[in-house]
């Protein structure tokens, strides 16, 4: 019954609407913006009445969170996670160091565009991001679920190429396994 | 205090003949000596005088004198006083004495120097990479690693930044119709 189109689409909603609602963070943190996560998981701001939570290992979350500056030392570690993640899942790029480098960037170790590496969902934009602002692209990040448009993990297989050449452009020598799913 | 440093003083200045006091205040001394003396002096603050604590071992890019400045930093835990111990290395040929067995720390510093800095220390027990993964330029810490032209030239290219948020203060008194205060105007762009 569930074949044709229209009923998709129901299926769809409903489908979306439990995935925005349960949203599972990997417990990673990346550079600085990670002291931010604590403030936004407890009482004050309290980002699991969101259903916003902390997953221990990358197959058992669904959302990614880069807070802040990536090396190319943390961007292997990063690639080898994403890939380990089970779909659904969805990239937050934190800070401004994820977006354009912010205040790194004439580093010569840390990478200045996060969405030529990983798709990204969501920037959250700051240096820091207050927890207003992290629950605020959280927020951004359910409405693309309900409305379907948080698709990173398909554009991610769709070009797996670009993404792939981009990597190694940064990361000279390769000694992953060239899919890691 | 003046007592101990002038002991410390004495007593260097008596064992090594090329060591000169370079600095004398607080509670730290500092010393120069040639490179050939680092083993021995630091061998004997340690054993015979009590700064039995390495620090940190610090090094100085000297570019426009071709030389590599090395300062190994000792503490004595019943003196209470910091011993500085300087010295030159040549730039073009960066060579230095291991001292990892004095003090089994110095094997970190050691490592991270040799990145940093292209410093050869001879009989290091290292493997091949400490903090930096697959490096192939030169040593990023050395003052004629130009950092951004290797960014520009690695990574992609720098997004500007949103045009509002070029100069915050001058877009919210356009928005709100304030005058900005002069405190305020000595520091905008």
């Amino acid at each position: 019954m569930i074949n044709d189109k229209e009923s998709q689409k129901i299926v769809d909603i409903i489908q979306n609407f439990a995935r925005k609602h349960s949203l599972w963070v990997l417990a990673y943190g990346t550079g600085c913006g990670a002291i931010e996560i604590p403030p936004t998981m407890t009482s004050r701001y309290d980002a699991e009445r969101l259903g916003v939570r902390g997953a221990a290992t990358p197959r058992q979350a669904d959302v990614l969170l880069i807070t802040g500056y990536l090396t190319t030392k943390t961007l292997k570690r990063v690639i080898r996670v994403y890939e380990q993640m089970q779909d659904p899942k969805y990239v937050i790029g934190f800070g401004s160091c994820t977006i354009n480098g912010g205040m790194y960037f004439d580093s010569y170790n840390t990478i200045k565009a996060l969405d030529r590496y990983l798709p990204v969902d969501v920037y959250i934009n700051g240096c820091m991001p207050r927890p207003e602002a992290v629950l605020k692209g959280f927020a951004k990040l359910q409405e693309l679920i309900q409305a379907g448009k948080a698709d990173g993990s398909k554009k991610y297989k769709e070009n797996l190429e670009w993404y792939r050449a981009n990597q190694k452009e940064v990361i000279p020598v390769w000694r992953m396994p060239e899919f890691n799913w | 205090m003046e007592e101990l440093k002038k002991n410390i003083v004495n007593k260097i200045t008596g064992h090594f003949a090329d060591a000169a006091v370079k600095a004398y205040d607080g509670n730290r001394v500092d010393f120069t000596v040639k490179k050939e003396t680092i083993p021995a002096i630091l061998f004997y603050l340690k054993d015979e005088m009590g700064y039995n604590h390495l620090s940190h071992i610090s090094c100085v890019d000297w570019i426009e004198e071709k030389e590599f400045e090395l300062i190994f930093i000792l503490w004595s835990y019943t003196d209470h006083i910091k011993v500085f111990v300087h010295t030159r290395i040549d730039r073009e040929n960066p060579v230095m004495d291991n001292i990892d067995m004095i003090w089994r720390q110095a094997n970190t510093y050691e490592r991270e120097i040799k990145e940093m800095y292209g410093i050869h220390f001879e009989g290091l027990e290292a493997p091949e990479e400490f903090l930096l993964e697959d490096w192939q330029d030169m040593p990023p810490m050395r003052r004629d690693f130009d950092t951004e032209a290797y960014a520009r030239k690695t990574f992609w290219d720098r997004r500007e930044a949103r045009a509002d948020a070029q100069d915050v203060r001058e877009t919210i008194t356009k928005r709100t119709g304030e005058e900005l205060p002069d405190v305020a105007k000595k520091y905008t762009r």
